[in-house]
């Protein structure tokens, strides 16, 4: 057993989203998807149009987890030795060598903020980061230091001058989390807190180290033999040439989720679990993560595409489709 | 501490809940099937008038109580693995995968630190002490499975109190199986006591049998209403053929002669006369035969000759053959030649015997005859036509008169009365009215006369030409057509028969449904017309 509780995880957690709340207005799913994927050790896409606070958001939780933060704005010329860092010629005691100076990406809590400005050859080298918690340059490797997480925003609006990213790099992603509208009595709050005397700022909740407990926890919360089928019929559904996939899988569907989205379904659902009180997976927490965990997966054909369907529906219809076990 | 015997407690008293309410829902649902099944045989069993009303009511009662119990008792035992029926009752009470997730992780020894084992499992206890298992598991019957229930037995109730005109027909249906069965065994029981008269011959008894081994066959092949009381009476009418009208005068005959000779004491012929006098000619001709002439003393022949001479007298009109043979044997006697005597009278012997022969198998034939009848008879009031069946059933008719069959159909019963005769032959059949009283029974003597009510005169009414109508010996009449009207000719019709069908076939349609035809003969009303339809 890890040396955290199991209330210490949650007294942690609300503390974060306590610390989190007195900066962020209103969000509280998208601040509880983003503090999901960090206890669950995932990378988080923030999607939405500008002035939504994404930024903000991952900047106070930055400031609410005692972590190493740092941010990049993706733009067009930015290069890879831009973020992951370049060796440089340095002259120590008359002696003249290469040295490695570490990048921005040498943080727990990384904002890449815009990232779909940067050319493809940069946001793959976020690649590596993302899966390994490592960075090769000129042939040596450097280890990250954990926690380490990837928070990035993009926006849907503009397409000029932008480059998608690719499916192998959206994968890498835990969570894609779509940040909407507040509401009235949510805008007016932020109008109140942003225009007034004092700008809030959020306090240390968490460090790095209770992270890494907090995570490791996380994982031996136990699910149920018919819960695991159910999440895995539920990722082979999302295949069009699946038998069990949906009339808008099998339509608007070209190429389903991969295991990784099975593996986002059990811990987003394990941490949601503990968030939620209980000691074990219930088909309600799989289905909490199931739009966040799979909907960046999930590859729209051209019809899809072309007629406007939201992957979050085909997902939707799945929940309600596939049979529960049991 | 908690311990998983505690979740198991409360599970299995989740699980014998889950079990009464299945078996209460599914006892319901049995009832309804039972329901459902009972009506549909018992419809079936009504339509086909193969269901009397005490078996309808076992059917209705029994069927579904039987299903109902069954459906009960496989819903109460039917297979409920724990993990199964925890991962069902997470579903139902909404307890979040907690009770499903402690049980595998005991029972399959998952892998998890022993702290969040514990955890778990407390969890799991305190959220299944707040279900509240009967709400959840509540053994009241569905509403629209309690309606269906009772729209049903209502149904039954209907055929129940409705059905009157059915279960009649079933109970005369099954009358008449049970009659035809009988005849059946009757028609066997004639048969051995046939093979088993010494007083036929072989050729007889094959005569007698023949159609009465086809008539048995014929009912166990087709035991209905109609072929069998058809079966019967030609079978009674093929035997009644056999037998020879005469015999009966022979017999008449041959007992007065018998009569005379036993009254006197002492003859040589007094033992023949008695046997003929009993009928029993095999052994009259046996004594007739054994009689020595030649030791009798010169009076004892006198008085033989005698009795042989008031024997063939008496036989003159009857037996002329046998009349001849003692009046031979007579002269023979008186003449003194014993040894042409004594031939005179074994060919006399043989004569009675085979006098007696065809009387045994007239009379045999005769019985038998009247035995048909009276199982047609019988078949019929089994059926329900009782008044016909008692004309059916009054003696053979071996009159000359016309040899008529007539079925009457109506609301007051079905019947039908038939004769036998040589005269000429007549079927009828009238719907709706009560049986017509012709004098024609089988022991009626066949047709009589009638009072005649009105003849017209005026032929095509007023102002048509006068027409001679016959006298009483039909002499006399004017004839006014003549046209083809013999059976081997059909003539020509004026009207198309295609024209006239579906008038027909409505009149007989509205007959039955108006229910003026009796339920048995519906079906065979029907496929009549339908072999009729051009």
């Amino acid at each position: 057993m890890t040396a955290l509780s199991v209330d210490q995880f949650r007294e942690y957690a609300n503390k974060t989203e306590s610390e989190v709340g007195k900066v962020i207005v209103g969000q509280t799913e998208v601040v509880r998807h983003v503090l999901v994927s960090i206890l669950a050790g995932g990378h988080v896409l923030l999607e939405g149009v500008p002035g939504l606070g994404k930024t903000m958001l991952i900047r106070t939780l930055g400031e609410a987890l005692d972590l190493k933060f740092s941010r990049i704005q993706f733009t067009p010329d930015l290069m890879p030795a831009d973020i992951l860092g370049t060796e440089i010629l340095t002259d120590q005691d008359g002696r003249r060598e290469f040295r490695f100076r570490p990048g921005p990406l040498f943080a727990n809590l990384v904002l890449a903020d815009e990232i779909n400005r940067a050319t493809p050859k940069t946001q793959s080298a976020l690649l590596e980061a993302m899966q390994e918690g490592s960075v090769t340059v000129a042939q040596q490797t450097y280890r990250l230091e954990e926690p380490f997480f990837v928070m990035a925003t993009q926006n849907p609006l503009e397409m000029e001058g932008t480059y998608p990213l690719p499916e192998a790099q959206l994968d890498r992603f835990f969570f894609k989390v779509n940040v909407d509208l507040p509401d009235v009595k949510d805008m007016v709050e932020i109008l109140d807190r942003t225009t007034g005397k004092e700008t809030p700022s959020a306090g240390r909740a968490i460090s790095g180290a209770d992270i890494i407990q907090m995570r490791a926890l996380a994982r031996t919360v136990p699910i149920a033999s018919h819960v695991k089928e159910y999440i895995a019929n539920f990722v082979l559904a999302t295949h069009p040439d699946d038998p069990h996939a949906s009339p808008l899988v099998k339509k608007y569907v070209r190429y389903g989720v991969s295991p990784r989205g099975g593996q986002a379904l059990v811990l987003g659902g394990k941490v949601t679990a503990l968030l939620s009180g209980r000691y074990n997976v219930a088909f309600e927490d799989v289905h909490a993560v199931a739009p966040a965990a799979l909907r960046h997966r999930l590859l729209l054909n051209f019809d899809g595409l072309a007629e406007g369907v939201r992957t979050d529906d085909v997902i939707n219809e799945l929940i309600d489709e596939v049979k529960i076990q049991g | 501490m908690t311990t998983i015997t505690d979740l198991s407690q409360v599970l299995n008293s989740w699980i014998r809940r889950l079990r009464l309410q299945r078996a209460v829902m599914w006892a319901l649902r049995g009832f309804i099937l039972g329901l459902a099944v009972s009506l549909a045989l018992g419809s079936i069993g009504l339509y086909r008038a193969e269901l009397l009303r005490e078996e309808f009511l076992t059917l209705v009662i029994f069927a579904p109580l039987l299903i109902c119990l069954i459906s009960a008792l496989t819903a109460f035992f039917w297979r409920l693995p724990p993990l199964e029926a925890a991962r069902r009752f997470d579903r139902l009470f909404r307890l979040g995968e907690r009770v499903s997730t402690a049980l595998e992780l005991h029972q399959l020894h998952l892998d998890a630190p022993t702290e969040m084992i514990e955890r778990q499992l407390q969890d799991a206890l305190a959220a299944s002490t707040t279900v509240d298992a009967p709400r959840h598991l509540s053994l009241r019957p569905r509403l629209r499975e309690g309606f269906l229930a009772l729209l049903l037995i209502l149904l039954i109730c209907a055929v129940w109190l409705r059905g009157d005109r059915w279960f009649e027909a079933a109970r005369q249906a099954r009358g008449v199986e049970q009659a035809v069965a009988e005849q059946t065994t009757k028609i066997e029981e004639i048969i051995k006591q046939i093979d088993s008269r010494e007083a036929l011959s072989e050729q007889q008894k094959r005569a007698l049998t023949a159609p009465l081994k086809e008539a048995q066959q014929n009912l166990r092949e087709n035991p209905s209403l109609e072929n069998s009381v058809s079966t019967l009476t030609s079978t009674g009418e093929k035997l009644q053929a056999l037998s020879d009208p005469q015999s009966q005068q022979m017999s008449k005959g041959l007992k007065e002669a018998g009569n005379q000779l036993a009254g006197q004491e002492g003859s040589p012929l007094q033992e023949v006369g008695q046997d003929l006098a009993q009928g029993d000619y095999v052994s009259a001709a046996s004594r007739l035969q054994n009689i020595a002439v030649n030791e009798l003393s010169q009076a004892e022949q006198q008085q033989l000759a005698d009795q042989l001479q008031a024997m063939a007298d008496a036989l003159g009109s009857t037996n002329p053959g046998l009349a001849s043979e003692l009046r031979q044997a007579a002269d023979a006697l008186r003449s003194g030649d014993t040894a042409s005597a004594q031939q005179a009278l074994d060919r006399a012997a043989q004569s009675l015997a085979q006098a007696g022969q065809q009387i045994t198998f007239s009379q045999t034939a005769s019985q038998t005859a009247s035995q048909m009848q009276q199982g047609a008879g019988q078949v019929l009031a089994a059926g329900g036509g009782q008044q016909q069946a008692n004309q059916a059933g009054q003696g053979t008719g071996s009159g000359q008169g016309s040899n008529q069959s007539g079925q009457t159909n109506g609301t007051d019963g079905s019947g039908a009365g038939r004769g036998s005769g040589t005269g000429e032959s007549q079927t009828g059949d009238e719907a709706g009215a009560a049986p017509i009283q012709q004098n024609n029974g089988p022991g009626d003597g066949g047709e009589t006369s009638y009072e005649q009510i009105y003849a017209p005169r005026l032929l095509g009414g007023e102002g048509g030409p006068q027409v001679g109508l016959p006298d009483a010996d039909g002499e006399g009449g004017d004839v006014i057509g003549e046209g083809p009207t013999t059976p081997g000719d059909p003539g020509t019709s004026l009207v198309p028969y295609s024209e006239v069908y579906s008038e027909y076939e409505r009149v007989n349609n509205r007959a039955i449904e108006n229910g003026e035809v009796p339920a048995q003969f519906t079906q065979i009303i029907k496929n009549y017309f339908d072999s009729l339809e051009p």
